[in-house]
C-alpha cells in the first residue's frame, strides 16, 4: 500500500522538474508557479491546519472535523492552575531567559570571529571548517556526547543556575555558524576607509573598534543575536540528554507528546510559539530596511551613489 | 558559502598577532568545549568498558560494538536509516530544485523574489517540535488527507489507518522538515549564474534542455551537493521526527542511540552513534568526489 504512495508522490514531482528541464523558461513558468503555490501549502498546510484546531471549543479534539469553532478556549487554558500548565509556563520563562543569553553570547562569538576573519590568520582555514561543523552535526550527537563529557567530569545535570550552561553552550554553538555568516556578508560589503581615517588621526585600534567599526556593523551584531534567541527558543535535540530537570518549552512539549493524552492545548501552545517566531522574523526584517534606507541616504549625501552601485545592489540582495 | 580563501574579506586593517589571538579565542575556546571535546567524547566512550550507570574512563575494549552486532537490529536499522535518508534527499532535490529555480530566475524583480524566499525560509524558525506535531491533524486516521479521500472524493470507503505512525508518514514530514536545507543554497547558486554563458549558449542555438543541462545544472552543481550533505547528514541523525511520528514502532539509529542511552547502556549508545558517524562521513566524502567542489566553493 506504502508503494502506491510513493509511486503517486514520484509521478507528482516529475512534472514540474521535466517542465524546468525542457521548456523554455516562458512556457515553463506556469507550471512552475503552480507547483510553488503548491509546495507552499506542502510547507504551511500543516500548520494552519493545527491553527484552525486550536481555535475549538471545549470539546474539541485533536483531529478533524474542528468542533465549536471560534472559540479561544484551548488559549485561556494554557493559563489554568494545573501542574501542567504550570509546567508549561515554567518551560516557556526558562526557554525565554535561555534564548537571551544565547542571543547575548553568540553575538559576541560572531562579532570576534568575524573580526578575526577580516584578514588571513594561520588556522583560519579549519576554524571556518569547525564554525561550519556544528551546522552539520545532528543535535542528537552534540547532545550524546556533551552528556559523555558531563558524566566523566561528575557534572550533575540540570541542577542550579551552574545547570543551564551546557545548554546554553550547545545552543550558542548550533547559533554561531549562523550568526558568523550575518558577520561574513557585513565585514564583506564594509568600507574600511573610515577606519583607516581614525587611525590615521591617531585614534589607538580599541577606540576606533568602539568608536567607527561598532556603530558601523552593529545592526550585523543585532541580526546575529536575534539568529541565536530565534534558533535557541526552538531548540530540542541538543538539550535533549543534556538538560536534566530544566525543562524548556520545545523539551515540555516532547514530554508531553511522548507521554499523555493529548488535548489541543499542544496546538493553541505551538500556534503562540509559531507567533512568537514570526514577529522574531519581522522585527529582523524591519531593522534590515531602516539600516538599508540610512546606508542608501548615506550614499546619496555622499555623492559617490554611482561608484557604490554594486555595493548596494548586493546590500539589496541580501535584504540588508 | 565559501572556502576560507575566498570568504576571508581582507578588509581589516593591520593588527598585531596579539588582536588576531584575542579575537579567535573565544570562539574557539567555545567550539572546542561544545563541539569538537563531545564528538571526540562518543569516539572514546565507545571504546570504554560498561559499568551499571555509565562507563569507566580508559578501560578499552570492543565490548560496545560486540553489543550492538550481536542481533541484526541495529545493522538492519542502519540499512533502513541510510535507505530513507537517501530517498530524502532525493525527494527533497526533485522539490528542492523546481522551487530554488522558479524563484531564482522566474521571480523578475529583486523586492518580491527577497518576500517570496522569506516566505519560503520563514518556516525554518518555527520550533522543529511544533512542525511535527502539526502533521497529527493532518496525516492521522481522521486526518485532512483521510477526510479528503474518504468524505470528498469517495475514492476510499474508509480511512488509511496506516497513514500516520508508516514510514510514508515519516518520509513525508522528513521532507517537510529539510527541504529548506536544499532549496537555500540551490537559489544562491542560481540567482548568482553567469548571464553571459546562459545567452551565448541560447544563441547559438541549444534547445531549452541542452541549456540547462549543459550550462545551467552544471553551474549550479556546488549548491545541489550542499543542500545533499546537510539533508543527508541531518536526516541520517534523525531522532525526534521518528520517535513522534512513527509513535515508537518504526526505529531510526537515532531511536536506538536514544534507547541505549536510557537502559543506560552507555558505550552502547556511543558505539551505534560512532558508525553513524562513519556512514555520514563517507557518504559526504562520496558527495564530495563527484565534484570538484572543493575547487568551487
Amino acid at each position: 500500500m506504502t508503494y502506491i504512495w510513493y509511486l503517486i508522490a514520484l509521478v507528482l514531482l516529475v512534472i514540474p522538474f521535466s517542465a524546468m528541464v525542457f521548456l523554455p523558461i516562458n512556457k515553463s513558468k506556469p507550471v512552475l508557479l503552480g507547483f510553488f503555490l503548491i509546495f507552499i501549502v506542502f510547507m504551511y498546510g500543516p500548520m494552519m491546519t493545527m491553527g484552525v484546531l486550536s481555535f475549538q471549543g471545549p470539546f474539541g479534539s485533536m483531529t478533524l472535523p474542528a468542533k465549536d469553532l471560534g472559540s479561544l478556549h484551548w488559549f485561556t487554558e494554557l493559563r489554568a492552575e494545573s501542574s501542567l500548565m504550570v509546567g508549561v509556563r515554567d518551560g516557556i520563562t526558562k526557554s525565554l531567559w535561555v534564548s537571551l543569553v544565547v542571543a547575548a553570547i553568540t553575538a559576541v562569538l560572531s562579532l570576534s570571529l568575524g573580526m578575526a576573519f577580516r584578514r588571513q590568520f594561520r588556522g583560519g582555514g579549519i576554524l571556518f571548517y569547525a564554525i561550519l561543523l556544528s551546522l552539520m552535526t545532528p543535535g542528537l550527537l552534540l547532545s550524546l556526547g556533551l552528556s559523555f563529557l558531563l558524566y566523566y567530569i561528575g557534572f550533575n545535570k540540570g541542577e542550579g543556575m551552574l545547570g543551564y550552561v551546557p545548554i546554553i553552550g550547545v545552543q550558542a554553538v548550533w547559533a554561531l555558524p549562523f550568526g558568523f555568516l550575518v558577520m561574513m556578508s557585513v565585514f564583506n560589503r564594509y568600507d574600511a576607509r573610515a577606519e583607516e581615517a581614525a587611525r590615521d588621526l591617531g585614534a589607538s585600534s580599541f577606540t576606533t573598534f568602539r568608536e567607527v567599526t561598532l556603530p558601523l556593523i552593529w545592526t550585523g551584531v543585532f541580526g546575529a543575536g536575534l539568529f541565536g534567541f530565534t534558533l535557541a527558543l526552538n531548540e530540542f535535540e541538543r538539550t535533549f540528554l543534556i538538560s536534566g530537570a530544566i525543562n524548556t518549552l520545545p523539551l515540555k512539549l516532547y514530554i508531553i507528546t511522548s507521554s499523555s493524552v493529548l488535548r489541543p492545548y499542544v496546538y493553541s501552545l505551538g500556534v503562540v510559539t509559531i507567533i512568537i517566531s514570526f514577529l522574531l522574523i519581522a522585527l529582523f526584517l524591519i531593522v534590515s530596511a531602516i539600516t538599508g534606507r540610512k546606508k542608501a541616504l548615506a550614499i546619496e549625501e555622499d555623492g559617490s551613489g554611482v561608484d557604490d552601485l554594486p555595493s548596494m545592489t548586493a546590500a539589496a540582495a541580501s535584504g540588508d | 558559502m565559501g572556502g576560507s580563501s575566498a570568504v576571508v574579506a581582507t578588509t581589516g586593517p593591520r593588527r598585531s598577532p596579539l588582536t588576531t589571538v584575542a579575537w579567535i579565542l573565544p570562539g574557539t575556546i567555545w567550539l572546542l568545549l561544545f563541539l569538537i571535546a563531545p564528538l571526540v567524547m562518543i569516539i572514546l566512550v565507545s571504546l570504554w568498558e560498561r559499568t551499571p550507570v555509565g562507563f569507566a574512563a580508559f578501560s578499552f575494549s570492543l565490548d560496545a560494538y560486540g553489543r550492538i552486532f550481536e542481533t541484526s537490529v541495529f545493522l538492519d536499522t542502519l540499512k533502513n536509516t541510510i535507505f530513507r535518508s537517501l530517498l530524502v534527499t532525493a525527494l527533497c532535490i526533485l522539490i528542492g530544485y523546481p522551487i530554488a529555480f522558479y524563484l531564482a530566475r522566474c521571480v523578475k524583480t529583486i523586492k518580491f523574489q527577497i518576500a517570496l524566499f522569506i516566505v519560503v525560509l520563514a518556516p525554518f524558525w518555527v520550533a522543529y517540535v511544533v512542525r511535527i506535531i502539526a502533521w497529527l491533524p493532518v496525516l492521522g486516521r481522521q486526518g485532512v488527507i483521510n477526510y479528503f479521500l474518504v468524505e470528498v472524493l469517495g475514492v476510499v470507503d474508509e480511512p488509511i489507518s496506516a497513514l500516520f505512525y508508516s514510514t510514508f508518514a515519516i518520509t513525508l514530514a522528513l521532507v517537510q522538515l529539510y527541504v529548506l536545507f536544499m532549496v537555500t543554497p540551490i537559489f544562491f547558486q542560481l540567482a548568482t549564474l553567469d548571464e553571459a554563458a546562459i545567452e551565448a549558449a541560447r544563441d547559438l542555438g541549444a534547445t531549452p534542455g541542452k541549456v540547462f543541462r549543459e550550462v545551467i545544472f552544471p553551474l549550479s552543481l556546488p549548491g545541489v551537493l550542499i543542500g545533499c550533505i546537510f539533508v543527508f547528514v541531518l536526516v541520517m541523525g534523525e531522532f525526534a521526527t521518528v520517535r513522534i511520528i512513527g509513535g515508537g514502532t518504526i526505529q531510526s539509529v537515532g531511536t536506538l542511540v536514544n534507547d541505549y542511552y536510557t537502559i543506560p547502556d552507555l558505550p552502547a549508545a556511543a558505539a551505534a552513534a560512532t558508525m553513524l558517524v562513519a556512514v555520514m562521513t563517507v557518504g559526504v566524502a562520496i558527495l564530495l568526489r563527484f565534484s570538484k567542489i572543493r575547487e568551487v566553493v
